[in-house]
């Protein structure tokens, strides 16, 4: 067992790390601490941060600023070789003239293990992936999915203290993508390993991840689980980024009411913003009920008048486009049933919605 | 199908480029060849003279020696030469390959005698050394074995460079850094990833500084000591000397089979790469 002094539960802790090239500031000062096999993601669209952080937390590139503690230990002067890091690329980076035995063996090579320990660690780490049997194949004999299996075969042969995955399978199709998201989960699981994960794909994070930390513009947008990035998001940036929202312009007249612009009053949950000042009222386009315009509103919910704009059928859901009689495009998403129940194009139909779905966000 | 038009095309463009080659080194090749078996004894005659003859075999081992050691030497230093290319940004490379490039294109017949200069009995290296130590130093460093291996291997280092460069260059950065986070220090990420990866350029570099050090000339000529004269120098020997047209035409005959021992090899390797 290794003997650990950090403070308990505590994988990875960045202390006021930052980079900056020259006069450019990549990552501003940022604190992020990941918890002991916690599956952390790093998200963001491209040139938030997110591969800064994951290359400063490897040592690709040298802070501009701040500490990198590893389990307690200051390693942010040390080279990335002995942070006793795992890292899988996602161009896999396998060595293409060894067979899948050697590249699985080489973390365990370069720490001159005895060649017993290495075949049986070797063994075992291909066969927790699948691989069983694939031990003399060379890398450009299997396909992608096999390759950045053995790819994490190769990190989890020599159990780092944490594993970095830096968009793992951006290089594969859909399909082989979910699955390869399920076993990497369940590897997570059995191994109990911290792994940073970094993504631009927020179905990809919401399905995976203990937290996400969504990134923009060099800073930390917001972290926390994915629930919280999706029901509760702190900013229009998150609403927008993660999952599809319809943001309503409006001003807070009393404590749990919005004026939206041109339509009206709604309730929404209390906050404690002044009165007056400018919000978007938030609501998810799964919340979103469509009714004929002449039905009734459940008590309590909020309502907008509108005119069919845009239906469309993408399988399990259904997409309706409303225009609102003061002009702004809400979208509701439905479960779909057979086109007769569709509401028609250019109809008149009235959306609602609950208060408590609802989220007030600055404006 | 498309394979076929590829080919048909492929040869069309190829054809006057092939037509001038044919023509211009396949008649007096044959005529080599036909004059190689008119010896005054029959027609093997001069074939059986010179392999019996001492000097032949002498000058072969030299030839087979020359070539090895210059070829080895131009690839330790090439290799090294690349190797600091490959990390250059693309701009600098540029600059520095024109430079690797500058004697290439700079007359073998000047480069030798600059070498004389250079390497002579008061040439520059010896009075620096003499400067220096303040001893009347005389080495020994042309007109003799060492001499030649200096010329060879100025002359076949650019050689070797563009190959392994290419291999070099070909190496996935990303397997550097994996290597790196897996633990592995730098010379064993130099011995695992960057040596066998380079094997290609290092094959085709050195197969072809071989054969070309094999017909060298001029260099073991102008640089060399009469012991260090190589099968070429030989040929003009019987051929301007000795006046025995069939022995050299011979001699000509054997080294063009030598080299192809080892052209064909690297050919088809490359064949089986592409």
């Amino acid at each position: 067992m290794r003997i650990n002094n950090a403070p308990s539960g505590e994988a990875i802790s960045l202390r006021g790390i930052s980079k900056a090239f020259g006069s450019v500031t990549v990552l501003k000062a940022t604190e992020l601490t990941v918890k002991k096999s916690e599956f952390l993601t790093l998200l963001g669209p491209s040139g938030s941060g997110k591969t800064t952080l994951l290359n400063l937390i490897a040592g690709a590139i040298a802070p501009s600023s701040g500490e990198i503690l590893l389990s307690g230990r200051n390693i942010t002067r040390l080279p990335p070789r002995d942070r006793g890091i795992g890292m899988v690329f996602q161009s896999y980076a396998l060595m293409p003239h060894m067979t899948v035995f050697e590249n699985v063996a080489y973390p365990l090579r370069a720490r001159r293990e005895p060649s017993e320990t290495i075949r049986r660690k070797v063994l075992d780490a291909l066969d927790r992936v699948g691989l069983k049997g694939f031990e003399d194949r060379k890398p450009r004999q299997l396909s992608g999915g096999q390759q950045q299996r053995v790819g994490i075969a190769r990190c989890i042969v020599y159990s780092p203290d944490i594993i970095m995955m830096d968009e793992p399978l951006g290089a594969l199709d859909k399909n082989l993508r979910e699955q390869m998201q399920t076993e990497i989960k369940r590897l997570h699981h059995e191994l109990g390993t911290t792994i940073i994960y970094v993504t631009h794909d927020q179905e990809e994070a919401l399905n995976m991840s203990d937290r996400i930390c969504l990134m923009k513009t060099g800073e930390i947008a917001q972290l926390g689980t994915p629930d919280e990035l999706y029901f509760r998001p702190n900013s229009r940036f998150v609403a927008e980024f993660i999952g599809e929202s319809n943001l309503l312009l409006g001003k807070i007249t009393a404590v749990n009411r919005v004026s939206i612009d041109g339509a009206g009053l709604v309730h929404v949950p209390s906050s404690e913003r002044a009165l007056g000042s400018e919000v978007l009222v938030m609501v998810r386009p799964e919340k979103m009920q469509v009714s004929a315009a002449q039905a009734d509103t459940l008590a309590g919910h909020n309502w907008l008048h509108g005119t069919v704009e845009g239906i469309s059928f993408i399988g399990g859901m259904t997409r309706i486009t409303v225009k609102t009689v003061q002009g702004v495009s809400v979208t509701a998403k439905l479960v779909s049933g057979p086109a007769s129940t569709r509401p028609e194009l250019g109809s008149e139909v009235k959306l609602s919605w609950s208060p408590a779905e609802s989220v007030v966000l600055s404006a | 199908m498309d394979r076929s038009i590829n080919l048909r095309v492929q040869s069309l463009f190829m054809s006057p480029a092939a037509l001038v080659a044919v023509g211009i080194v396949l008649p007096p090749l044959c005529y080599v060849l036909f004059t190689s078996f008119q010896g005054d004894a029959g027609p093997l005659s001069a074939y059986i003279a010179i392999l019996e003859s001492n000097l032949f075999r002498q000058t072969l081992t030299t030839t087979l020696v020359v070539a090895s050691l210059s070829s080895v030497l131009s690839l330790v230093l090439g290799y090294i030469v690349a190797l600091h290319l490959a990390k250059q940004s693309p701009n600098r490379r540029t600059a520095l390959m024109f430079l690797i490039l500058l004697p290439f294109w700079t007359s073998i017949l000047v480069k030798c005698f600059a070498f004389t200069i250079i390497l002579g009995r008061y040439g520059i290296i010896n009075n620096l050394l003499r400067w220096a130590s303040g001893i009347d130093v005389q080495l020994p460093l042309v007109l003799n074995r060492v001499g030649l291996l200096v010329g060879m291997t100025n002359f076949l280092v650019p050689l070797v460079v563009l190959p392994v460069l290419a291999s070099l260059l070909a190496i996935d950065s990303a397997l550097y850094r994996a290597a790196s986070v897996m633990g592995a220090k730098p010379a064993r990420i130099f011995w695992t990833v960057t040596v066998p990866l380079s094997v290609p350029g290092v094959v085709a570099g050195l197969l072809s500084v071989f054969v070309m050090s094999l017909g060298a000339f001029v260099i073991p000529a102008l640089l060399g000591g009469p012991k260090d004269q190589m099968l070429s120098n030989l040929v003009d020997f019987y051929n301007r000397e000795v006046l025995d047209w069939p022995k050299a035409s011979s001699i000509s005959v054997i080294l063009l089979i030598l080299a192809s021992i080892f052209i064909v090899p690297m050919a088809l390797w490359r064949r089986r790469r592409i």
